[in-house]
């Protein structure tokens, strides 16, 4: 048996439909777990879970612990925490890590968690990793040492143009929450196996303090945004809102695509907040990503830096976003964005 | 409730990051040189306490932690319409994390006692994590709505909007609660608050302001300094490194003209060795 605890991770999961996070959250964790010779639980919560922890079997945990009772069907704070508590307290070694998407469901919950364990925990990390850490700092005589495997979770800092690695091997567990996008998830195998636990939380009256009237999923872009293989997003180039319509026609051409937005044209009014990547919006990851007349600031930079191929349109040749861009045309968008999507069109259909 | 509703809103100073002084070359901050600013998240939250206050009756309280500077967007907030003003400001604050950051301001706000509703900004743009409001609430024990757009208040009851991936969730939570609000809620209204509710005069007037905006201690709150600053805190900053650049590595296509720039792109497309053709070609 190893000296430490394994990584666990929360499913995120709304109205019985995982979110992408969940699988990148696993994929890390299969990482770190094999960095310190543990296991990787995955903590699910919901009611008629029905497939899912299987799926989470598929999907890189080892075992599940299956929280699935009607006061669960839909997210709300206190109820899906008293869960989570439950869990991670019948545990009989609690766990070295926890963690937790980067998303209105983890950001909610997560902090709740942390704050009940009294255990450090840092948001919205793009990157995870175990090391070392060796605390000299006098301030506080109680830290110094040197601390073996600890969590390394890494994230930007001050405007986004640092990486942080914040370390608090003093609490167990360790937790964090991660972006979706900026983790690679594990890939699915059907063969594995593990094993599926059921916890009974007991719930109290004051956990229904918050009732649930309805959850209204729309079909909306903003879930594509982060499903997406192709991204089409635009910037204060466009300059007016009725630019969005050639960035609507450019992604249509795509199967699974969607439209994103720069921050500026967000607050300008042109498009609303649920399309914005970056810092302060999504962080996407898809197969491509299309700048039309975004500068690339680095906030913008930090929400798709990951997409696998960038193409930029700008028409000044010495945008940031040419620096980081794979592929970058100099030229008017109005100009370029129909010429692109004839060729990509013809191309598609060769 | 005849004396209407106690309210905290929770705001804090941040550097502004959108004008040039202060911000280096290569995009970082230097806290020093930047101008302050209060946290543009927190104006949101304090938007939405003024709007619940005029429709409910009752007190504003702001709350910030943070050196002496920060009593500046506890002033600012005050001409907007908040009531009253408490910085919280000790030596013994450095270093807080979240963890700690939520310990001392849960402190301050059971020091101000019998509290409604508290307010938070979504998040800070320098800490940028969300997680001190619901650490807070943690602490308090009081319900959450985290990422609020729209909220109403009937009796004791808060009916609330509030954003979830793909979608919007509507609730109902009792009173007191703790609200965080997301930035797609009413901005401040700057001109109509500023003439309505306060006037510059509550500035010029040192010796009404002293009163309205006060400064505090861990010592006042009865916070235990073993519980936040360094010592209290779980997580430190290891180590901080910049942003590679990548640099260089980006074809570009200029041409003559912009046909010919796409036509060269798709050929290379054609190349691309991501994998892009299954989507794409
Ligand atoms: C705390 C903080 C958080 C932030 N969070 C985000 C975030 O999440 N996401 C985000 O995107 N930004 C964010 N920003 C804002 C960011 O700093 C930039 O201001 C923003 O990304 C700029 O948007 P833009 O590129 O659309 O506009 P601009 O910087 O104005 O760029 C427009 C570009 O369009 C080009 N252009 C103009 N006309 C044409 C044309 N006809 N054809 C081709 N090109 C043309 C111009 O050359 C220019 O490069 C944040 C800022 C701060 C301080
Ligand atoms: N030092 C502070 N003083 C007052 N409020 C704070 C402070 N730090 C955080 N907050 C509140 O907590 C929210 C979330 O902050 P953060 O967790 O840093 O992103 C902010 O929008 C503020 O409302």
């Amino acid at each position: 048996m190893s000296k430490y605890g394994d990584v666990a991770v929360i499913a995120d999961q709304i109205q019985n439909d995982l979110r992408p996070v969940t699988f990148e959250l696993l994929g890390a964790a299969n990482d770190l777990a094999e960095k310190l010779g543990v296991k990787v639980l995955a903590i699910v919560m919901g009611h008629e879970l029905g497939e899912i922890p299987q799926t989470l079997i598929y999907n890189g945990a080892d075992k599940v612990y299956v929280v699935d009772q009607p006061e669960l069907k839909e997210y709300s704070t206190l109820p899906y925490r008293r869960a989570a508590i439950a869990v991670l307290e019948s545990l009989e070694r609690p766990p070295h890590i926890v963690l937790c998407g980067a998303t209105t469901l983890g950001r909610d919950l997560a902090p709740r968690i942390a704050s009940y364990f009294e255990t450090g925990l840092t948001a919205d990390c793009t990157d995870l990793d175990i090391g070392d850490y060796v605390h000299k700092g006098k301030a506080d005589p109680t830290k110094v040492g040197t601390y073996h495997n600890c969590l390394y979770s890494i994230r930007p800092s001050f405007g986004e143009s640092l990486k942080a690695r914040i370390i608090g091997p003093w609490k167990n567990p360790q937790m964090a929450t991660a972006r979706t996008g900026a983790l690679v998830p594990f890939k699915t195998d059907t063969t594995r196996t593990g094993k599926i636990i059921r916890v009974t939380a007991k719930f109290e009256e004051t956990d229904f303090r918050v009732r649930v009237i309805e959850t209204a999923r729309e079909v909306s872009d903003a879930l594509d945004l982060l499903k997406a293989k192709v991204i089409v997003s635009g910037g204060f180039g466009l300059g007016g809102p009725e630019g969005f319509d050639l960035v609507r026609d450019l992604a249509s051409i795509f199967g699974e695509s969607a439209v994103g937005s720069s921050r500026k044209a967000v607050d300008s009014g042109w498009i609303p907040y649920s399309h914005q990547v970056g810092q302060t919006g999504k962080t996407v990851r898809p197969a491509l990503y299309i700048a039309l007349g975004i500068s690339g600031a680095i906030q913008h930079r930090v929400g798709m830096s990951n997409s696998a191929t960038i193409i930029a349109v700008n028409k000044d040749e010495t945008a940031p976003i040419f620096q980081f861009a794979h592929y970058g045309i100099v030229g008017d968008l109005y100009e370029v964005a129909p010429l692109l999507k004839e060729h990509l069109k013809q191309s598609m259909s060769n | 409730m005849s004396d209407g509703l106690k309210i905290v809103v929770l705001i804090k100073q941040v550097p502004d990051t959108s004008s040039a002084a202060g911000v280096n070359p290569d995009g970082t901050v230097d806290r020093v040189r930047a101008r302050k600013m209060m946290n543009p998240f927190d104006q949101f939250a304090l938007q939405k306490a003024i709007e619940t206050r005029n429709a409910h009756g009752g007190e504003i309280i702001v709350v910030s932690m943070g050196p002496p500077p920060a009593l500046a967007i506890l002033h600012e907030a005050c001409e907007y319409g908040a009531d009253k003003g408490y910085l919280l400001s000790d030596r013994r604050l450095a270093a807080s994390d979240t963890l700690a950051t939520a310990f001392a301001l849960f402190k301050t706000i059971e020091f101000i006692g019998n509290v409604d509703i508290v307010f938070t900004g979504l998040q800070t743009t320098d800490g940028d994590t969300a997680q001190v409001g619901p650490q807070i609430a943690e602490r308090l024990d009081f319900p959450q709505v985290t990422y609020c757009e729209k909220m109403s208040i009937e009796g004791r009851t808060i009916r609330a909007s509030r954003i979830i991936d793909g979608g919007i969730q509507r609730l109902e939570v009792d009173i007191p609660a703790l609200i965080t609000i997301a930035n797609s809620a009413s901005r401040l209204e700057h001109k109509r608050f500023y003439n309505v509710y306060r006037t510059r005069e509550l500035l010029r007037d040192k010796q009404t302001l002293a009163k309205t905006v006060m400064t505090i201690t861990l010592d006042n709150i009865g916070a235990d300094p073993a519980r936040v600053g360094l010592m209290g805190s779980p997580t430190v900053v290891g180590k901080t490194w910049k942003l590679g650049e990548k640099g260089g590595s980006c074809k570009m296509f200029q041409g003559d003209s912009a046909k010919h720039g796409v036509e060269t792109l798709i050929e290379s497309l054609s190349e691309d060795e991501r994998g892009i053709e299954e989507y794409v070609l």
